[in-house]
């Protein structure tokens, strides 16, 4: 009964730590104490969707005529579900190589998102296998 | 204070002025650098400082060398075909 609870409470911690990495790029990491890794991950990924979001505007984020990169996008953060709404309520035009840059920066940056997501949910697990093992 | 914020929210609304060029290749760099970071960030067992630039900066020369010489295949391949 006590070890199907706290397999329970296992798996209650990984989704925990996956969706604290989606709502915060590195939060993940900063639940399970890898403090330097969270920094890191959070100033580079934070960056460069920013820079997409400079060099592009926030009208790279359309999430009804350019869906496939918006899926990428969102990995970031559900903040980006609020941009893309703003985005599309007013207008926000962008063309040529600076639409391409902005949403190859922003997709980007959520693509490694999802590697700091599922890096973070692996290094929460081995968190829990590690003490059991030494106690042999 | 509030006019600072201003002035920097309404940059994210106006795109940049990038042109068709050779030189807007380059914007791949900093971009290069992002992902051999949080690469790293994600792979090394421990993060020291040094180790983790070191890593980092052998990861981002190894991309940058591999697209120049597969640039320079295609170029090449394209030149064959069009003499």
């Amino acid at each position: 009964m006590t070890g199907r609870r706290s397999k329970e409470n296992h798996t209650i911690f990984l989704l925990t730590v996956g969706l604290l990495a989606w709502l915060i790029p590195g939060a993940g990491h900063l639940m399970i104490k890898e403090y330097r890794r969270a920094f890191i991950i959070c100033v580079t990924i934070i960056l460069t969707f920013c820079i997409g979001l400079y060099v592009g505007s926030i009208g790279v984020i359309n999430p009804v005529g350019a869906k496939p990169w918006y899926i990428a996008q969102i990995l970031n953060s559900p903040v980006v579900a609020a941009i893309g709404y703003q985005a599309k309520a007013g207008d926000y035009f962008v063309f040529g190589r600076p639409n391409e840059v902005g949403q190859i920066y922003t997709s980007i940056a959520g693509l490694l998102n999802l590697l700091c997501i599922v890096n973070a949910i692996y290094l929460a697990h081995l968190c829990k296998i590690e003490p059991a093992g030494d106690s042999k | 204070m509030m006019i600072t914020v201003s002035f920097i929210l309404a940059s994210f609304t106006i795109p940049e002025q990038i042109g068709t060029t050779p030189q807007s290749m380059l914007w791949l760099l900093p971009l290069v650098a992002s992902i051999s970071i949080v690469y790293k960030a994600t792979k090394l067992p421990e993060i020291n400082f040094g180790n983790f630039i070191k890593e980092a900066a052998v990861l981002f020369g190894s991309i940058v060398i591999f697209m120049l010489v597969t640039a320079l295949i295609l170029y090449a391949i394209a030149w064959f075909v069009l003499e």
